[in-house]
């Protein structure tokens, strides 16, 4: 078992929802309860619905949200962080260690600078490089790891279609030589002839840097393709874990299997599933008691009502959060 | 049986700074009552022009080919040709009344500061002779039918108030309120998660069966063309390269950007199957290239042949067309 490159123990992340006079105010829960290990030189997946707490928990982790209970440890075999009480100076160092790639290849770039000082941005904020001469050399490194012509670096981000902007947006990211990767739905707004490149393009990366993913998709055939490990989350609490393969294989949790059975088969004559979600998430400010799912579960039982699941572990490498996962398979 | 619509040789070009760009060329299909057709393709393909020009609704700066045609068999009504249509007032008895057109971005389709029940309400004034009470009972009718629970108090929200999933059938019930004979999905479900996605494909399902209306369903992802469809047509920059019955375009691809299309789709039930994407980017309209559109990024293409000449239709089965020199040797 490889080291944890991140540890996140306990953790919930809290939004103040406005005030109240007498006693403490009300909060929003966006996660509760996270405990997860993201091992060194994995390709991670985190997987729910809008509204899961996938997109928090990446920024948690990035320090981009606040840590309201629990740690999250941060150890690249370099420094060891604490990101919950790191000072100034261990979040400067931080920074460059950890980044995070956009979603909307479109509204990431600045459209008034050139290719190549959108690349060079963060060496010049993080002051990693010397002069001019020493940042144009990393640029043109990174662009070229990442399949950018180099002739193109001169030009504005208009100029380039949705596949060779998150070509920019992941050379933006590479270029401080971070260890951890958030990529929060990095392919989503791609079309399928082009999110196949881009995926395949993380991939090499990963191996060619030595990098670790967190890999934030609604999509699970393209987590299914990618990741090694998959976490799948529903309001803001994980109800289970697993390898990839393991999850598809069988998958324990009935959130995972109806998120599963919902993916539209590529086979006009498939059966439709039997294990259809009713209504939609509930919202987090008012989270269902007991087991979160509990409320669209079609296997709901009155302990589920009331007691809280808890991960376990339930064979071959995987975790899952269901009082009743084992007789909900039959 | 006749068609409901019928598109013959649409070309759709636009007027801009830099010059005519066409957007369709020579597009041709038909959709019979009770048929979905499903229209596939990247962005920049051209889809959403297509789905437009069925209502007349591209910009000012829209020139439509001579050749163009696009017929409107409403049965028990003489056949409508849109495109001879010249003024906005008789378009408006089409908009919304024979044809109705459903969004990606629900959010973005209602009014923000207008209940949805009085936005429901105001277009089956327009387009129906029901009272103000009547079109009120319609229109609560239709939520409960598209699955949403409390229709009555739903019908005195404001949209911010609906989830995603809520905004989405809503303006189903909406566009399928004044019974329209064609409906033009645009991407419905593309902004929902899947288990929502789910649910909307069931109840458009359901409807389709129910109204017996033909509907264009537009999208990007072929499986949910492989659950919806029965026909399907597959776009690439204005052309239709390959169109036909769903089982026979998905199980036996013609053209080689359907077969890229399909094998850039990360599968589930193997995860070993490297994914290919379709080499290149999409073309510019500005600049599309001369002869077979896709020959640019064509792995089979043939130099002096698909970069010269434009391919003819070839016929693979029965109602199953793609257009590819490749095809045209075999014959």
């Amino acid at each position: 078992m490889t080291k944890p490159l991140v540890s996140v123990d306990a953790l919930e992340v809290h939004y103040p929802l406005g005030r109240s006079l007498l006693g403490t105010p009300p909060v929003l829960k966006a996660l509760s309860g996270i405990t997860l290990d993201i091992p060194q030189g994995s390709f991670f997946g985190l997987v729910g619905e809008s509204g899961s707490g996938k997109t928090t928990l990446g920024r948690a982790i990035l320090k981009a949200a606040p840590i309201s209970v629990g740690s999250i440890g941060f150890e690249d075999g370099e420094v060891s962080l604490d990101i919950g009480t790191m000072s100034k100076a261990a979040e400067k160092d931080f920074r460059k260690r950890a980044q995070l790639i956009f979603q909307d290849p479109y509204a990431a770039l600045s459209p008034r600078m050139t290719v190549r000082d959108i690349i060079a941005e963060p060496l010049e904020v993080m002051g990693l490089t010397k002069n001019r001469e020493e940042t144009d050399a990393r640029v043109r490194e990174i662009a070229a790891k990442c399949r950018l012509n180099l002739e193109h670096l001169r030009r504005f981000p208009h100029a380039f279609s949705g596949g060779q902007r998150q070509r920019i947006s992941i050379a933006r990211a590479l270029v401080s030589g971070p260890k951890f990767v958030v990529a929060d739905e990095s392919v989503a707004a791609l079309d399928v002839s082009i999110q196949a490149d881009i995926l395949n393009l993380l991939k090499s990366l990963q191996s060619e840097l030595d990098l670790t993913f967190l890999f934030i998709s609604h999509d699970l055939s393209v987590v299914a393709h990618v990741c090694d490990t998959v976490a799948v989350m529903y309001l803001g609490t994980i109800v289970e874990t697993a390898p990839s393969r393991e999850l598809f294989r069988m998958p324990r949790h009935p959130y995972t299997r109806a998120l599963l059975s919902a993916i539209p088969s590529l086979d006009p004559d498939a059966k439709p599933s039997n294990l259809k979600l009713e209504g939609d998430i509930p919202s987090p400010a008012d989270p269902p008691k007991g087991c979160r799912f509990h409320t669209r579960c079609p296997f709901a039982q009155a302990k589920c009502r009331t007691d809280v699941p808890v991960l376990k572990d339930a064979g071959d490498g995987a975790q899952v959060a269901c009082h009743y996962w084992q007789a909900s398979l039959f | 049986m006749s068609a409901l619509i019928s598109v013959k040789n649409l070309g759709v070009k636009f007027r801009t700074d830099e010059g005519l760009i066409t957007a369709i060329d020579d597009v041709s299909f038909d959709i019979a009552p009770g048929q979905v057709l499903g229209l596939v393709g990247e962005s920049g393909s051209g889809k959403s022009v297509t789905a437009k020009a069925l209502m007349q609704l591209n910009g000012d700066n829209t020139v439509y080919g001579d050749e163009s045609r696009i017929t409107l068999n409403i049965p028990e009504e003489p056949p409508l040709e849109v495109l001879s249509l010249k003024r906005e007032k008789d378009m408006r008895a089409i908009r919304g009344g024979s044809i109705s057109m459903i969004f990606q971005e629900p959010m973005a389709s209602f009014a923000p500061a207008i209940t949805v029940g009085k936005q429901m309400v105001e277009q089956l004034q327009i387009h129906t002779s029901l009272s103000k009470r009547e079109a009120r009972d319609l229109s609560i009718e239709m939520l409960t039918r598209v699955g949403i629970s409390e229709p009555a108090s739903r019908f005195d929200q404001y949209v911010f108030e609906f989830s995603g999933g809520m905004r989405q059938r809503a303006m189903i019930a909406m566009a399928l309120s004044t019974k329209p004979k064609l409906l033009i999905a645009d991407e419905p479900t593309t902004a929902l998660d899947v288990t929502i996605q789910a649910q909307v494909i069931d109840l458009m399902k359901d409807l389709v069966g129910e109204f017996g209306m033909g509907i264009l369903f537009i999208t990007h992802d072929l499986g949910v063309i492989a659950q919806t469809a029965d026909e399907v047509a597959v776009m690439y920059l204005g052309k239709l390269v390959e169109k036909g019955p769903v089982r026979d375009v998905i199980r036996n691809p013609a053209h080689p950007y359907t077969r890229g299309l399909l094998k850039a789709l990360p599968q589930l039930d193997d995860l070993d199957a490297p994914l290919v994407p379709v080499a290149g980017d999409i073309p510019s309209p500005l600049d599309r290239p001369p002869g077979c559109v896709f020959h640019t990024r064509c792995d089979q293409s043939m130099l002096g042949i698909c970069d010269k000449m434009v391919p003819a239709v070839s016929t693979i089965s029965d109602g199953h067309e793609a257009s590819c020199f490749a095809l045209e040797d075999q014959s």
